[in-house]
């Protein structure tokens, strides 16, 4: 999200996970308002443009998707990602349906939403019309759908084509086990196991072994990311 | 105090309902033959008297007072006309012939009358007569009729008969009603003081049966078996929450202690780190539990059978499949996926992924090092069968009700990672499809079958 403005939104009631969120944020680099109900966040959401706007799913005056609908029918593009304690699949499911572009349940850990607000953030910026993605020596053809590093094929299943797609289009960024799940597999639940760190340590081996230097970075205590050195 | 709840008891009221209705259209019955029966008698004795007057005028007529007398005389002393009344009088009432002493006082002087007349003289009340008089040319009156007490007698028999049986049935009726309402409410009261002994002491008490197999005996049959599935519900319940007790308190007290002495210890950036790098994993977990639970709960309420589709079960299959590929290859297990390409059901894509992956995942586990585990999808009559094998210990035949208890794991398996949940979620998810579940000896290993029913008509494609 460089050189693009990083002024987020935070709809939320709870005055201490609030200040959490927008001390956090700030931290983290971004600029933060901070709306307490969904009258607020409609009078926020009129007056700026924002990268991302994070909602609450249950405000004390308006339901937060009634919130995010009222936004969408004044023509507002920013990206949602809805927070809540509800964490039920139909819950999420309606969310999402709603007009929210990514969902999160409480409680989170804050670079799990740290990396689902960078990968909405970005998704806000324009989209590459490229066919080659390319990160170091990696090159990944979406079209042909395969990747070679260094002009050498790598022999990737379908899916597992699919998680490295995944990590190079979020290139630099940490992606969440969560999202990996959700974006690779279609899946909206945890299945509570270590599946996806061997998964991706056996797409890591395909892509990294025997190179000049490692591509795919675990980032303890929440995920991957995808990045050349230097 | 059971004849108090008798006569208050609804179906007492409803019996009474009923006998009323039954005795008002008996009883209009009755009257109804008592009135057609009398008129019929009285119309056939008035056309006999009709016709018998009609023959006197007619002699009188043709032979003038002196035959009629003639006549009335002959039929006086017939025998066959003993039940029949005759008086002819002149114009000064002088009686001239007939079996009537006087023209009976009150009867009319043309038409019908009725009258007691006194036929001898020993009698102080004579029988009833039914007439017709007329006045004939010459002043004189002539009266013909018949002695209609036996007639009378008749009719009254029939009232009697009619008032006896209405008295009878609603005897009997009352007597029937009480007899089968006090039955009822006795079975109803040996029910109700179960019900009261439960919310007393407890869930272990149950109704009495009688043993005569009839309806109220299976009432009772199924309110003790409902009762038995309550308290197995709510020994499944305590079970599961003394469980969760157990597993949450074992990572709080930890994550307790662990802060306890940091919080006495010196600052040390270090230790810090790893110590609350510990905590949140810890947290994680206890918030993984908690997020299995409602998932359970969410699954088993079925909430979610809005979301059935027409769902490929090899592809589901074959996804959890390429999904575990990696992590059997690091237990060096081949893990393959058999059977037929194209078996549909209908069904929630993410329920049967969630419940494929813990069959998977726990064949992976408690499987054999190296061993196989084979994930099989085939169409079969009326529905279609899934099932996961391993090759590994398995489970002792007498523990397989167990499995699928939440939080039961087993002895040998208390080290291995999991949250004893998986198999809860897996029969959540079966009941909410309406498949079967069952273990098997796969001689050796073990082996999980899913007996799904046949895709519903018209389910969406998707």
């Amino acid at each position: 999200m460089t050189g693009a403005h990083r002024r987020i939104l935070v709809v939320e009631d709870d005055a201490e996970t609030a200040d959490q969120l927008v001390d956090q944020l700030t931290t983290s680099g971004y600029d933060v308002d901070l709306a307490a109900n969904g009258r607020e966040a409609l009078d926020h959401g009129a007056a700026r443009d924002y990268a991302v706007i994070t909602i609450d799913r249950m405000l004390p005056d308006i339901d937060g998707i009634a919130v995010m609908r009222q936004m969408r029918d004044d023509g507002i593009r920013v990206p949602f990602l809805i927070i809540s304690a509800l964490g039920e699949v139909d819950d999420r499911v309606r969310g999402l349906r709603a007009g929210g572009d990514d969902y999160l349940v409480k409680p989170f850990s804050f670079v799990e939403l740290l990396a689902r607000l960078e990968a909405l953030g970005r998704r806000s910026e324009t989209v590459a019309k490229e066919t080659i993605l390319r990160v170091g020596d990696l090159a990944i053809d979406l079209i042909g759908r395969n990747a070679s590093r260094g002009g050498r094929r790598i022999p990737l299943l379908p899916k597992e084509f699919q998680l490295l797609e995944y990590l190079v289009r979020n290139e630099g960024r940490v992606v969440s086990r969560a999202m990996l799940l959700q974006h690779v597999w279609d899946l909206h639940f945890d299945p509570s196991t270590n599946i996806i760190d061997v998964y991706v340590g056996r797409v890591r081996r395909k892509v990294d072994d025997q190179q000049a230097y490692p591509l795919i970075h675990t980032i303890r205590g929440i995920g991957y990311c995808l990045r050349a050195p230097g | 105090m059971l004849l108090a709840k008798t006569l208050k008891s609804s179906t007492f009221r409803l019996a009474l309902i009923a006998i009323g209705a039954f005795g008002l259209i008996v009883s209009a019955i009755f009257a109804y033959v008592y009135w057609s029966t009398a008129s019929y008698v009285r119309n056939r004795a008035d056309r006999a008297v009709v016709a018998e007057q009609a023959s006197l005028r007619d002699t009188y007529t043709r032979s003038g007072r002196d035959g009629l007398m003639a006549l009335i005389d002959q039929r006086t002393a017939d025998k066959s006309f003993v039940d029949h009344v005759y008086l002819l009088v002149g114009p000064g009432s002088a009686v001239l012939a007939g079996n009537l002493k006087q023209w009976p006082p009150g009867a009319a002087e043309h038409g019908w009358t009725e009258f007691r007349a006194p036929v001898s003289s020993s009698a102080s009340v004579g029988p009833l007569v039914r007439g017709m008089t007329e006045t004939l040319a010459r002043g004189d009156r002539l009266l013909v009729g018949r002695d209609i007490s036996d007639l009378d007698g008749f009719t009254a028999q029939i009232r009697a008969a009619g008032l006896a049986v209405i008295v009878l049935i609603f005897v009997l009726a009352a007597v029937a009603s009480i007899g089968v309402t006090r039955r009822t409410v006795g079975r109803i009261e040996s029910i109700n003081a179960t019900s009261r002994a439960i919310m007393r002491s407890g869930l272990d008490q149950r109704i009495p049966l009688r043993g005569s197999h009839d309806e109220w005996d299976r009432v009772a049959e199924n309110l003790n078996l409902m009762l038995d599935r309550i308290e197995t519900l709510m020994g499944e319940v305590k079970q599961a929450s003394d469980n969760v007790a157990h597993d949450l308190r074992t990572p709080l007290t930890r994550m307790r202690g662990r802060l306890e002495k940091a919080y006495h210890a010196p600052r040390g950036s270090e230790t810090d780190a790893a110590l609350i790098g510990d905590t949140i994993a810890d947290l994680d977990a206890v918030l993984g539990m908690f997020a299995s639970i409602t998932r359970i709960s969410e699954i088993e309420s079925r909430a979610r059978k809005g979301a059935f589709r027409t769902v490929n079960l090899v592809e589901v299959a074959g996804e959890v499949v390429e999904l575990y590929d990696a992590a059997a290859e690091q237990d060096a297990t081949r893990l393959r996926l058999a059977g037929e390409a194209d078996v549909p059901v209908t069904g929630d894509r993410d329920l049967l992924f969630d419940a494929i992956a813990n069959l998977v995942d726990n064949a992976i586990k408690h499987g054999r090092a190296g061993g196989r585990v084979t994930v099989t999808c085939h169409n079969v009559e009326g529905g279609a069968v899934m099932s996961v094998a391993d090759d590994g210990p398995g489970i002792p035949a007498e523990q397989h009700d167990r499995v699928f208890k939440r939080f039961y794991r087993l002895e040998q398996s208390r080290y291995t990672p999991g949250n004893g949940l998986g198999l809860s979620l897996v029969a959540a998810v079966a009941h909410l499809h309406g498949a079967r579940i069952e273990l098997a000896d796969n001689a050796p290993g073990l082996l999980f079958r899913l007996s799904f029913p046949a895709p519903a008509v018209g389910a969406q494609g998707g």
